[in-house]
């Protein structure tokens, strides 16, 4: 208790410092000038270390800011950065029974009311609104204050919920810069009557899949716009729309174009820049391809578009990315959910190889990949991988000469359906592994043909929700192909981009008339966990940029008319 | 001379506003406190290092046990829960290793045992301090069996619970609590 109290006394005193320096910065210092043995910053310079200590929770010097939480509590800034709670727009989070409000500039420096001004009578703005206390304005002066004390300006603490920092004057001259920079403009793609939204089509992907993936999509837009045009005649119908979406959200139209990639990926950057810059767009929703997406990622990345949940199968993997959401981790994660699921049994194997045979493509190579990735977490020795050239069919014989010379506790088995070939002599053989394992989506359609003695000797893994579950969300895809065909469209995609339109209207709905790229994802980020179709669990959290973590392990059930039966639950760990 | 009186003036006021603010906000009881019956579920979970737990033999123990329910991307509450945990043992020092700390994950489906690691070292944890993740079934019987069950991690609330050396029971309490308030409900259950 001791260390704590006199540290949090030492910072105190601090504190008295901090307010002796803001004060005389206020009287007349120039920005950014810093003590007299530090040199002068850049505009640039000083955004850039403004962002670290926001993001990162480090000091301009390099080391961790030093912060107290719940008054008395000390933490390393790192640990709690001001955009853990107040996000990377800056414009704030609600999450259980704890708010952050708003902290970049251009709201910090308004009075705040219990209400938003124009929106008064809209509900959901009045319900955020009411959230936070009335205050006046921030001036730097007390701003500074809020920051290193944790007083704001009507003389609340804000201790139980906002860590305060120890700060030299420089720092924290360069902090409240950087929070005058956040969502200060609204991003490109939006005007007062408009926003505009792009979709990014790899050409020679099959045409029934674009078309199931674009058709949610548009019917969101068209749904949403035949609402802006009625509202304009119909007072009842504006009087709906005004509660739902507020006046501003109500009057802008949306757009979507088709960027059209062709030629080789290597060609697309250039083709992405030469859309983007003949129309600016607030955010690229779906998108498909049938094999790379780095390159519109990285277009992504380094242009800060959000990227609503491509479809495609080889998504980028990665931590700390942020401009696109995927639905899952594509193809690798049913190889990756094969290695957990193998690590739960792995003491019945008693020391017996684990072989991996896997075909040498991208999706074999994918599949394999997750494996082995996740098996090394594990500590387990590594498997044995055994690799299919092109060409080379996985036969019966095959399959005999990896069992009698390996004799192998598990068989995982990266191919597509010809593979299945190879295990119609399983049953007469003696020796065969406990465990067989296959992707499900490798082998296709072929996995609801599986002859019946092979049905419980073979798992597969399966990143959906069963389809005799799932059925129940068809009339939930039907409702965005009105007039139209269900059996014309790829049901999976549809589903998909069903949850992309979904996702979409609700984030503009509670992002409250503040158009900025990244408060669109923060917003989404924000959002409770779902039951969509096709997955059985959709949630991001903050940070989190694959929305379905799990997969099925399942096996093909017994009778003329099979169903898909679990042998795990989804997610294992 | 005059500016200087005017800061000084100004100073005091500050501090005085401060810490009068920082006690008021010390003083007062700002969480609700009651005594639970918990069943524990026989469910094995993992932790951090990706070891099996049977959480049955992790909780039910001489030791004093510490829980709370939390996820590694969370940006809110458990950052502050956490943060008390980090506390208490700092507090404890040496003696840290010999009270449980158990911190269950609400978001089974992100928080893998490397994540959890990862969260735990940011946090500075020492031994003693585990992590748990498990089926999604698993972690909603915990869930449940705590009467802390949420059905979507934002809609999470500041739960953390001691269990009484004396007789077995829950100390459950719920609220945003600063590291004194927590260390006096730890000493209030027995712990040293």
């Amino acid at each position: 208790m001791m260390r704590s109290s006199q540290t949090f006394t030492v910072f105190m005193t601090k504190v008295a410092i901090v307010h002796v320096v803001v004060l005389l910065l206020l009287a007349g210092a120039p920005r950014f000038s810093g003590a007299a043995d530090q040199p002068a910053l850049s505009a640039e310079e000083a955004y850039r270390l403004g962002e670290r200590m926001y993001r990162e929770g480090i000091l301009p010097s390099g080391e961790p800011m030093q912060a107290f939480v719940n008054g008395d509590v000390p933490v390393s800034g790192t640990s709690f950065t001001c955009v853990s709670c107040h996000l990377r727009s800056g414009l704030g989070s609600i999450e259980g029974q704890v708010s952050a409000p708003p902290t970049n500039g251009r709201l910090l420096y308004l009075p705040r009311e219990p209400y938003i001004k124009g929106y008064e009578h809209v509900p959901s703005f009045h319900n955020y609104a009411v959230y936070f206390q009335p205050r006046p304005a921030y001036t730097d002066e007390t701003l500074a204050e809020l920051i290193t004390s944790g007083v704001d300006p009507t003389g609340r603490s804000v201790i139980k919920v906002m860590p305060i920092y120890d700060l030299e004057d420089r720092d924290l001259e360069i902090l409240i810069a950087y929070l005058k920079t956040l969502s200060d403009k609204t991003s490109p793609g939006v005007s007062e009557s408009e926003i505009k939204f792009a979709t990014v089509i790899v050409e020679g992907t099959d045409p029934v899949a674009v078309e199931s993936m674009l058709a949610p999509v548009e019917f969101g837009i068209a749904r949403k716009n035949s609402l802006t045009n009625a509202s304009a005649a119909n007072p009842r119908v504006a009087r709906m729309g005004y509660n739902m979406l507020g006046p501003d959200l109500l009057q802008k139209k949306f757009s979507l174009s088709r960027w059209v990639l062709k030629g080789p990926s290597s060609t697309w950057r250039a083709q992405l820049d030469a859309y983007y810059q003949a129309e600016p767009v607030f955010a690229l929703l779906g998108g498909i391809s049938e094999g790379d997406w780095e390159p519109v990622h990285r277009f992504c990345e380094e242009n800060r578009i959000p990227n609503l949940l491509p479809i495609v199968d080889y998504p980028v993997i990665s931590d700390n990315d942020w401009y696109t959401f995927y639905f899952s981790r594509g193809v690798r994660q049913e190889g990756e959910a094969a290695a957990r699921y193998l690590h739960g049994m792995y003491d019945l194997f008693s020391g017996r190889a684990i072989v991996q045979v896997s075909r040498d493509s991208r999706k074999g190579n994918a599949l394999a990949d997750g494996f082995r990735a996740i098996w090394a977490d594990t500590g387990h020795p590594a498997v044995i991988d055994i690799f299919l050239k092109e060409g080379e069919q996985f036969s019966q014989q095959r399959l005999q000469e990896i069992i009698s010379e390996l004799k192998p506790a598990a068989l995982i088995v990266w191919d597509d359906a010809a593979a299945l070939e190879a295990f119609t002599g399983l049953p007469a053989l003696a020796d065969r592994p406990g465990l067989i394992l296959a992707s499900g989506t490798y082998v296709g359609k072929a996995l609801w043909t599986i002859p019946e003695p092979l049905r419980e000797l073979l798992s597969f893994t399966y990143p959906y929700r069963l389809p005799q579950d799932d059925i129940r969300f068809d009339t939930l895809a039907l409702k965005v192909l009105p007039g139209k065909k269900y059996s014309d469209y790829d049901q999976k995609i549809i589903r998909q981009s069903y949850i992309t339109n979904e996702l979409l209207g609700n984030a503009l709905m509670d992002m409250r008339g503040e158009y900025y790229r990244d408060f669109f994802f923060d917003v989404i980020a924000m959002m409770a966990d779902e039951y969509y179709p096709l997955y059985e669990r959709v949630g991001f959290g903050p940070g989190q940029r694959y929305a379905s973590k799990g997969c099925f392990i399942v096996q093909l059930g017994k009778g003329e008319n099979p169903q898909l039966e679990r042998r795990s639950e989804w997610v294992t760990r | 001379m005059g500016l200087r009186i005017i800061l000084t003036i100004r100073i005091f006021t500050i501090l005085l506003v401060i810490f009068c603010l920082t006690g008021a906000e010390a003083g007062a009881v700002k969480y609700e406190r009651s005594v639970e019956s918990v069943t524990i579920p026989d469910v094995v979970l993992v932790n951090q290092q990706g070891d099996k737990v049977r959480l049955k033999s992790l909780l039910e123990t001489d030791q004093p046990v510490l829980v709370d329910f939390i996820y590694a991307t969370c940006t809110t509450i458990c950052p502050i829960l956490s943060a008390g945990f980090a506390n208490l043992q700092r507090e404890l020092g040496p003696e840290a290793a010999k009270v449980r700390l158990v911190s269950f994950t609400i978001d089974p489906e992100n928080d893998t045992p490397g994540i959890m690691q990862e969260y735990l070292d940011r946090y500075q944890a020492q031994p003693g301090w585990d992590f748990l993740t498990g089926s999604r079934q698993d972690i909603d019987r915990v869930m449940k069996a705590f009467n802390a069950y949420f059905r979507s991690k934002m809609d999470h609330q500041p739960l953390s619970f001691i269990r009484s050396q004396e007789d077995g029971k829950w100390i459950r309490l719920y609220g945003l609590m600063s590291s004194s308030d927590l260390m006096k409900e730890f000493q209030q259950t027995g712990g040293k």
